[in-house]
């Protein structure tokens, strides 16, 4: 399980990544800032919040965790080394799950580290913020790497594919009503934020267990099905 | 009572010590019927696969190590089916035909995690015997990105080589390799089979296949052509009228000498310095042809068979199937 973590994590980190996801955390840092300066005293802690739900979670940590999960197994099949991996006698959880962990082993500090300094910066240092922020943008990566990873095993150009799904139903269908929400990842570290800092987001008043254990549920459920599938692929 | 012999008894099938056997198995990928009804059983040894590009080769070894299902048929490789069993898909080693490597991985590296996956122990040890054993130095500390294709080729050789496989099976092995290396993996391919190892080798190149050992299995637009002895197989082809093309000075007076001395069942005049002939007997060919041309103080520039490509090959072996 190790030697193929480490092989993952050793594919996924390239320069080009490195520099985009850098830019994607000063992005964030920079506002947080333009926020800190432009709000009043008493709405800080409130853009804060809304800025962490607007920026952080609904799109960069989506998109840096599409970048890097739905590369992970989708790599190996576009360049035909699968087969290396998948002949050999490991269980095909292994392989998911060494896919899940080492592209969330990338995408977590890469977002959760910026995201909750810039929230810090924005809310003037509230504290309720930074913690909501560190358990909100934690959740929101887990819970997309988990998704992306069996997204990049699924269909070929997953990262278009991907792109197309968080912009058409993370960021337009599902803030059209309850029932579509409910089935969005979004929903649900959206929740904790809300919760834990008492700002209201709109769709997201989901119990504070469900925002927690569905990100959870969704990135074991999608390395379930990555094996499942795995066991089940024709390999070039 | 009947003068008759008695009648053989049937032979039985899959032999007992055969470690691949595929039993009527087809694919296809939409409406190309890659593999069609195809049943061969593999004993230890050096086995060629042998079949021009696109006749199902690689298809057929895909469904032998596990890749793909069958659509149809089963396969039973070193005590199990590849697709569903682990432990029988862990007793193979595979060699894919595909370029792909790990790019950024060195080779020791890719050969220790093969072996870390094949759940070894001494895992350092085992990749650099597996390294020496194609002759590539295992403290190459460049990625593999960098290897010349040879290299790449010897890396992919040793990962499938790590585990001590009871059967591998080699796609197009020798694709990238240079003549020497060509020789030193041929010179491999039959210690592992002397040392009691199925090793099944697909080639598209009847020369090499010549060299490979004496079983072939011959493949064709997706069906099995011929298996067996590989001199039997080519001998039946050396018996077929052969085409030859002849450039030499006076090549037109070279060839009636030979019509003439019959060793000739048809001549085809391009020019005076080049003619297309046929004949049933090669071998007397070429002599008659050599002591003609010396004779008569005529240089040879060039004689090429024209029906030895593996296309012809194929033609006659299936064309009795169509």
């Amino acid at each position: 399980m190790l030697a193929l973590y480490r092989l993952f994590l050793r594919r996924q980190v390239t320069t080009g990544r490195l520099l985009l996801f850098g830019g994607f955390g000063l992005l964030g840092l920079a506002v947080g800032l333009a926020i800190n300066r432009s709000a009043n005293a008493g709405d800080a802690s409130e853009a804060g919040v809304g800025f962490v739900y607007g920026f952080g979670i609904s799109l960069m940590v989506p998109v840096i965790a599409l970048v890097l999960s739905s590369s992970s197994l989708g790599e190996l099949i576009e360049d035909e080394t699968l087969v290396y991996l998948w002949h050999r006698p490991a269980p095909r959880w292994m392989l998911a799950s060494a896919a899940w962990m080492a592209s969330a082993t990338i995408a977590l500090p890469f977002t959760v580290l910026p995201l909750t300094a810039s929230a810090a910066l924005a809310s003037g240092g509230d504290q309720e913020v930074i913690w909501a922020s560190l358990a909100a943008t934690t959740l929101a990566g887990i819970g997309y790497s988990g998704l992306f990873v069996l997204l990049g095993l699924l269909f070929r150009k997953s990262l278009i594919w991907g792109l197309i799904y968080l912009v058409v139903w993370e960021l337009f269908v599902s803030k059209a009503g309850d029932g579509a929400a409910r089935l969005s990842i979004n929903t649900y570290p959206s929740s904790v934020l809300s919760r834990l800092t008492g700002f209201e987001l709109p769709l997201a008043d989901r119990a504070m267990a469900a925002g927690v254990i569905v990100p959870v549920v969704v990135a074991i459920a999608a390395v379930v099905v990555a094996s499942w599938r795995l066991d089940r692929i024709d390999v070039a | 009572m009947s003068d008759l012999p008695p009648p053989a008894a049937p032979q039985a099938w899959p032999p007992p010590d055969a470690t691949i056997v595929a039993y009527d198995v087809s694919r296809s990928f939409g409406a190309l019927v890659a593999v069609s009804n195809i049943s061969v059983a593999v004993r230890p040894g050096v086995t060629a696969l042998l079949g021009p590009n696109g006749a199902g080769k690689s298809t057929l070894l895909r469904m032998l190590s596990g890749q793909i299902a069958p659509m149809s048929g089963q396969v039973w490789v070193a005590g199990g089916d590849p697709r569903t069993d682990a432990a029988a898909r862990g007793r193979i080693g595979l060699v894919p035909q595909q370029d792909g490597v790990f790019e950024r991985e060195r080779g020791i590296d890719v050969v220790r995690l093969s072996a870390v996956l094949s759940n070894l122990d001494d895992v350092d040890a085992r990749a650099r015997w597996a390294l020496d054993l194609v002759e590539l130095d295992p403290d190459i500390e460049r990625p593999m990105g960098s290897y010349s294709k040879g290299m790449r080729q010897r890396v992919k050789i040793a990962q499938a080589l790590v585990h001590d496989p009871v059967v591998i099976m080699l796609d197009e092995p020798l694709n990238g390799l240079d003549p020497k290396q060509r020789r030193q993996m041929i010179n491999l391919f039959h210690r592992l089979g002397e040392m009691g190892k199925t090793v099944l080798v697909s080639s598209h190149v009847l020369e090499e296949v010549e060299r490979f050992g004496s079983h072939v299995i011959v493949i064709a637009r997706g069906r099995l052509a011929a298996q067996g002895d590989f001199r039997a197989i080519r001998s039946l082809m050396d018996n077929q009228p052969l085409r030859i093309r002849v450039v030499a000075e006076k090549a037109n007076q070279l060839a009636a000498t030979l019509v003439n001395s019959g060793s000739l069942v048809g001549c085809r005049v391009e020019s005076p310095t080049q003619v297309e002939v046929t004949t049933n007997d090669v071998r007397r060919f070429r002599r008659e042809l050599v002591a003609a041309s010396s004779s008569q103080h005529l240089r040879l520039e060039e004689v090429t068979p024209l029906d030895d490509d593996l296309e012809s090959v194929f033609r006659y072996l299936v064309g009795g199937q169509e």
